[in-house]
């Protein structure tokens, strides 16, 4: 694996002067599926396998549970261990690019043909500071999921939304037109995007007790308190378990949650509604972007780069997609009609006119607990909405502050 | 005279010793410093090189540029070239190979990053409105050649960067040698040591006195030797800076008198104007030479203390480790250790394996969390160099001395759960439930198994230790769903009996209980194994006695089970202890903490300023004080159960 | 005083089983999710106005269909035997290696008194204290990137036995004291040296101890995941708990399959009780002094 001086200008070519022919290269590639994804990803790693069989380069794949995975990134890259490419979401990215050493910055092997490939706004979420740090390669975000057992027609405005879960409601058998995890931050930036609140402001200012802010959660407690629609201490397992067993007439909830879905529950999927009482904007949740990062102490590097780069295109992409049920990031493959034809695919595609990515700033991860508590205060009567905002931001600011702190 | 019994006597070695290793240190610390002062003196001097030429070609077209940028590399021999790089383009350059302008190769892409990252770097130093990103760069690969980066603009925009190659190895324009690193002269070190040994070998020490003269003499010849020596080396520091900087100064004055003549210096030259060539790596003017080259001698000393402070304390410390461990020769300490480790030979080899493990493997982590919590290490600023990110005591100061426990407001007394003391308080509280509850259970539970005769043991047995068994990840997740307010089987149990529902997580004391209730639940059958395999180890004779003797059920409890079981029992609750303190798990998976943080332990939040808010060093701090509580309690414990000595 | 025993015995029966239900029902809901061949756990399904008994139903862990699904598909999807296997190894290494060292030095600890025993003691106790959370950079900067053992049973291994030991060695200490000294002082007089006394007449004694240490040492190993995680660098090495997080974590969680995979996970540490525990009912009475 020793690396020459001697780069060729174009193409795939200068792989050929990285090795000489008889050394195998191996690309050691770090991701967290499993199951159908897992095998998918492995199918695209073969193929590239063989499309480079003449450079004899082999793809290992690793997987890590997700619970571990930042942890391993954040401890061996750093020091000089670790793969070549890995895959992650961009919630990670700006702390990685921060801290340094971690992610390997690539706008400059990226031609003009690889930019425009990409589902509008996939390579902001790449994008730190101007610089592009990732090819993004698939992307999540929530949608409506209902019963079909139980809503013939998807609402498409919020009063219609409201008016049917009312009548789907009874809350002494435990049976709610809507359920979604409200209390999460991440599903409510949905309704939070809709008013037009952000998190931080384009200077990378936290506006988060903004009154648009304000106003999305008044509209979720008017769900949760005056209509009554909306069980009790939601979270992931109850919102699944309620589903499964018929007692959520319909869900605000993402592509993983598809196979959680029981075979017994006929499930239909729709655009989230336009909610009237933000002048009929609609929601717009927020998208999740997993990318493929070349490893800053990765020793071949323009490999990794073309490896990425094959990950995001389209042949690769019909795999992931087809065969690993991911939304891939490739534009191209959603005019293909077994992508077009599928029921899914299609649903969480059209949801993307309506979505946005969810910021990559490093400060976000300080984000999630100040609002959590935020959320909990408001929905358990313990707060305003104004006090709580106000008070996760100062919360959220001084961790900020401590952050950036000059040397 | 035996070779323990000399070590009692004479002070020699002792002071052979100490003096040893004090000068040893110092003489170390004095190397690095000097080294550094090397270092920093030959990248300031590249700084400044580079600083000059970007502010000389700002705002010039792309001619003009590599006109300028050559003119002064061909003036000054020790610039071996330099490129001008913006964008994807390489501006300028003065190496042969190079037709610039041109695009830039597949190979020059650490330069494309470089620029980026010098103007991501200046953005957010202004965005963020601190400096805290190095808008230069500089990288050392061989000794003296120094490539130097900083960015060059035009209209005040960051229009790309300039790279030079430095070379300092050849004679400096001043004529000073700083950069060689001064003979080391041993001369006075070893007649220092000497003197010591001839003042140790005249000493005698009494055994029984606990303060004599000789002891006080030689501590007084070893603070002397000591001192002097650490003097005579800080002059010679000082010495060497002021040399340094006038070097600069001197170069300084020849740069700009070139810069002067072929009219590419746009600064003022007066003494009251900032030089803007001699910065820092934040580029901010240093300020120790004025605009016209004139150095301050009061810049100068001020600059020196501040510098040295650092080496002046950590000379502090080898000091009083050099008084340590004469002390201890002289105290006999040294004679005793020796003694023993001689005499007691076979009983450390049987503890040196674990011991050696647990050195390496735990206290080597411990130094580094220690050492990190007095730094403000983040995330931002984690690869920085040690040096830098030292603070000292301010992370400890912040969270000790935080005593905004709560506020009186008209609606009665508002808790603020974020504070240290509220989360100390819970976590003691926490610890203290769950200790109780897994120890009687556990005890009850052991008791009732242990019973003769009883049917049915082995079942009850396999069963009871199911909870320990099964992975608590999910454990803790049924756990926290049989507390959802509608759907948790518990509140279904009280409807069940005409009970109101409760909601679980919304009160503080509701919240607290879902957690002891799991963890309970969780820990009890550890304790009940545990006792159990303690039961053992009394004899059933002893019962039979004792009941011949008329001692009823609660004397034979009282009097023979709780001592027997003490020696067993009592580590196992004081490592319970430490264990549920630092119980991470279940308030993460359980109640989360809710209400509102309140049911936070401080091992969950050092996590979150850990992983959440990335400050690293207050996280680590907050660690430290928790190892520091448990220690004070783990010491006092073992003293007053003298856990360690049970018969 | 037969029926008084009996009688005793009924009162200590209902305690047992009611601590038992206690212990074992959020278990039941465990089995009840991993044979359900669901990934959620089932809710509570009440008519309005419930009954007693209909709110009694409704608190039974029973799933709707059985189902061996979960069970079959965790075991297949992934190289679930591989890693069960994994982690029986580096749990059983951790084991031998955890109660030989432990056991050495409680031995000293309890039949030496020499300089710095309490101190040493100390150290153990003091060496759980430090939170763990900010230990992951510095293990892997020693065991990975200094020792090179990275991606090796060793490493694990000898991680897991240095977490272990301590509780093992106060563990053994404590029943070490409890073994009366003049057994050992009759066997010097008969001229056994002190490694016989240890191996022939202390280890065999304290066989309830060396019991609880190894079950302990074998459950520090086998429940430990990020550690296990971080190090491995290929699929084939990870243990069972690294693969049972797969299902969980993340946007998705499989809880039909982690149920599942949790109770497979148990079988052994059940068995391994199973092993131990007679060591636990026959202490130094049975004989063994004497």
């Amino acid at each position: 694996m020793k690396r020459s001086q001697t780069f060729f200008a174009a193409g795939t070519l200068f792989i050929a002067g990285i090795f000489s022919a008889a050394q195998a290269a191996e690309l050691v590639v770090w991701h967290a599926y499993r199951g159908a994804e897992k095998s998918a990803f492995e199918k695209v790693a073969k193929l590239y396998e063989t499309k480079m069989a003449s450079k004899g380069i082999k793809v290992t794949t690793l997987a890590i549970p997700y619970d571990a995975y930042a942890d391993k990134i954040s401890a061996s890259v750093p020091r000089g261990k670790g793969p070549d490419v890995f895959i992650y979401a961009q919630d990670r990215l700006g702390g990685w690019i921060e801290s340094g050493k971690t992610v390997e910055p690539i706008g400059f092997y990226m031609d003009d043909a690889t930019r425009k490939q990409f589902l509008p706004g996939m390579l902001d979420a790449m994008t730190y500071k101007g610089t592009v740090y990732g090819l993004p390669l698939n992307y999540k975000s929530i949608t409506l999921i209902y019963n079909k057992a139980l809503v013939k027609k998807p609402p498409k405005t919020s009063t219609e939304l409201v008016n049917l879960a009312k009548k789907l409601t009874n809350a002494e058998s435990g049976r709610y037109g809507l359920v979604y995890w409200y209390t999460n931050f991440y599903f409510h930036a949905a309704l939070m995007n809709a008013f037009g609140g952000h998190v931080f402001d384009k200077d990378g200012k936290l506006v988060l007790d903004s009154p648009e802010t304000i106003a999305s959660i008044k509209q979720m407690m008017k769900w949760y308190k005056q209509d009554g629609i909306m069980p009790t201490e939601p979270s992931e397992a109850l919102v699944s378990s309620m589903f499964n067993e018929g007692k959520a007439a319909m869900v605000f909830n993402g592509p993983w949650f598809i196979g959680e879905i029981s075979p017994s529950v006929d499930y239909g999927l729709a655009v989230l509604p336009v909610i009237d009482e933000a002048g009929k904007k609609p929601m717009r949740p927020w998208l999740t972007i997993e990318g493929a990062y070349v490893s800053a102490s990765s020793k071949q590097k323009e490999l990794a780069y073309d490896f990425a780069k094959f990950l995001t295109s389209e042949e690769a992409g019909l795999i992931l997609a087809l065969e690993g049920r991911q939304l891939h990031t490739n534009a191209t493959i959603y005019k293909d009609k077994r992508v077009s034809g599928d029921v899914v695919l299609k649903a969480f595609h059209d949801q993307l006119s309506s979505a946005e990515p969810m910021p990559n700033r490093a400060e976000m991860t300080m984000m999630w607990s100040p609002a959590t508590t935020a959320m909990n205060k408001v929905v358990k009567g313990n707060a305003t909405p104004e006090a709580a905002l106000k008070e996760a931001s100062d919360a959220i600011q001084e961790s900020i502050n401590a952050l950036r702190k000059g040397r | 005279m035996n070779f323990a019994e000399h070590l009692k006597r004479s002070a020699v070695l002792g002071l052979a010793i100490s003096i040893l290793i004090t000068l040893a240190l110092s003489t170390w610390m004095f190397r690095a410093e000097e080294s550094d002062l090397r270092l920093q003196h030959r990248q300031r001097l590249a700084v400044m090189h580079a600083n000059a030429l970007a502010l000389a070609v700002a705002n010039t077209n792309v001619e003009e540029t590599g006109k300028r940028v050559s003119d002064i590399q061909k003036l000054d021999p020790r610039i071996e070239s330099v490129i001008i790089v913006g964008g994807m383009q390489l501006v300028a350059s003065t190496r042969a190979e190079d037709a610039a302008p041109r695009q830039l190769g597949r190979e020059e892409k650490a330069l494309f990053d470089l620029s980026d990252q010098i103007r991501t770097a200046r953005e957010t130093n202004r965005g963020e409105d601190v400096v805290r990103k190095k808008t230069v760069q500089i990288e050392e690969k061989t000794i003296g050649h120094i490539v130097v980066t900083v960015p060059y603009l035009s209209d005040g925009q960051f229009a790309g960067i300039l790279q030079m190659k430095f070379n300092t190895t050849g004679p400096d324009v001043s004529g000073a040698d700083i950069f060689s690193p001064a003979p080391d002269s041993y001369t006075l070190p070893a007649l220092l040591f000497l003197a010591a040994l001839l003042a140790g070998s005249l000493f005698r020490m009494s055994t029984e006195r606990k303060v004599d003269f000789t002891k006080l003499l030689a501590l007084g010849v070893f603070l002397l030797i000591a001192l002097f020596f650490q003097q005579q080396r800080l002059e010679r520091l000082e010495r060497t800076v002021t040399q340094a900087n006038q070097a600069i100064a001197a170069n300084y004055l020849a740069a700009a008198q070139q810069y002067d003549r072929l009219g590419y210096l746009a600064l003022p030259r007066d003494n009251s104007s900032v030089n803007l060539w001699d910065t820092d790596h934040y580029q901010r003017p240093l300020g120790l030479i004025a605009a016209d080259g004139s150095v301050s001698a009061k810049t100068q000393a001020a600059y020196f203390d501040k510098r040295s402070g650092f080496l002046k304390r950590i000379l502090g410390a080898i000091d009083l480790l050099g008084a340590a461990v004469l002390l201890m020769f002289l105290y006999g300490y040294a004679a005793r250790t020796f003694a023993a480790l001689k005499e007691h030979a076979d009983a450390y080899t049987y503890v040196a394996p674990a011991m050696i493990g647990m050195l390496v493997l735990v206290f080597f982590p411990f130094a580094y969390g220690i050492t990190l919590s007095f730094t403000d290490t983040t995330l931002f600023n984690e690869f920085l160099p040690f040096q830098d990110r030292l603070i000292g005591w301010a992370n400890f100061k912040a969270i000790l001395g935080d005593v905004n426990l709560y506020e009186r407001t008209a609606g009665g007394i508002i808790w603020n759960y974020q504070n240290f003391y509220w989360t100390l308080l819970v976590t003691v509280a926490w610890t203290i439930s769950n200790v109780t509850i897994g120890v009687t259970v556990g005890f009850l539970l052991a008791m009732a198994l242990n019973t003769e005769g009883l049917r049915g043991k082995a079942i009850y047995r396999v069963l009871l230790i199911l909870p320990w068994a099964i992975p608590n990840y999910i454990t803790a997740l049924v756990w926290r769903g049989m507390f959802h307010p509608q759907f948790g089987v518990i509140n279904q149990v009280l409807q069940m009996f005409g009970m109101q529902p409760v909601a679980w997580f919304d009160g503080v004391f509701s919240s607290f209980f879902t957690g002891v209730a799991t963890n309970g639940w969780l820990s009890f059958p550890f304790m009940m194994v545990v006792i159990l395999g303690a039961l053992q180890s009394i004899p059933k004779d002893m019962y039979e006695a004792a009941e011949v003797e008329g001692a009823d059920r609660w004397q034979r409890l009282r009097y023979i089970t709780l001592p027997l079981l003490r020696p067993t029992l009592i580590p196992a609750i004081v490592l319970s202890v430490v264990w549920t303190f630092n119980m991470f798990n279940i308030i993460f998976l359980v109640s989360g903490g809710e209400p509102g943080g309140a049911n936070e332990i401080l091992i969950t939040k050092a996590y979150k300023i850990a992983f959440e808010n990335y400050q690293y060093a207050y996280a680590a701090a907050y660690s430290t004080v928790i190892f520091m509580i448990l220690l004070v309690y783990g010491i006092f414990q073992t003293r007053i159960t003298k856990a360690t000595e049970s018969f | 005083m037969a029926d008084i025993k009996t009688r005793n015995h009924v009162w200590l029966h209902v305690v047992l089983i009611s601590f038992t239900v206690l212990a074992i029902y959020p278990v039941l809901w465990v089995l009840a999710l991993s044979f359900s061949g669901q990934q959620s756990v089932g809710l509570i399904d009440l008519p309005k106005d419930p009954s007693f008994l209909e709110r009694f139903r409704g608190i039974l862990p029973v799933p709707a269909h059985w189902s061996v699904k979960n069970f079959t598909e965790v075991w297949t999807e992934q190289d679930f035997g591989r890693w069960m296997w994994n982690s029986l190894v580096v749990s059983l290494m951790t084991t031998a290696l955890g109660v030989f060292l432990a056991c050495t030095a409680a031995y000293a600890f309890s039949r030496f008194r020499f300089p710095g025993r309490n101190v040493g003691m100390l150290m153990f106790l003091i060496s759980q204290m430090f939170p763990g959370t900010l230990m992951l950079i510095p293990l892997f900067i020693i065991i990975v990137k200094w020792m090179g053992l990275g991606n090796t049973y060793v490493g694990l291994v000898i991680v897991y036995a240095t977490t272990a030991i301590p509780f093992c060695v106060w563990m053994l200490k404590g029943y070490f004291d409890t073994i009366p000294y003049d057994i050992e002082e009759s066997a010097i007089i008969d001229g056994a040296s002190r490694l016989t006394i240890f191996l022939r007449i202390i280890l065999p004694l304290a066989k309830p101890a060396i019991a609880i240490t190894a079950l302990f040492s074998f459950m520090t190993a086998w429940n430990e995941f990020i550690l296990a995680s971080i190090f491995m660098e290929s699929e084939a090495n990870y243990t069972a708990p690294v693969g049972l997080r797969f299902f969980v974590g993340g946007f998705t969680s499989q809880w039909g399959y982690f149920a599942a995979g949790s109770v497979i996970v148990s079988l052994p540490v059940v068995a391994l009780f199973l092993q131990l525990q007679k060591y636990l009912i026959s202490g130094l009475t049975a004989g063994s002094v004497k």
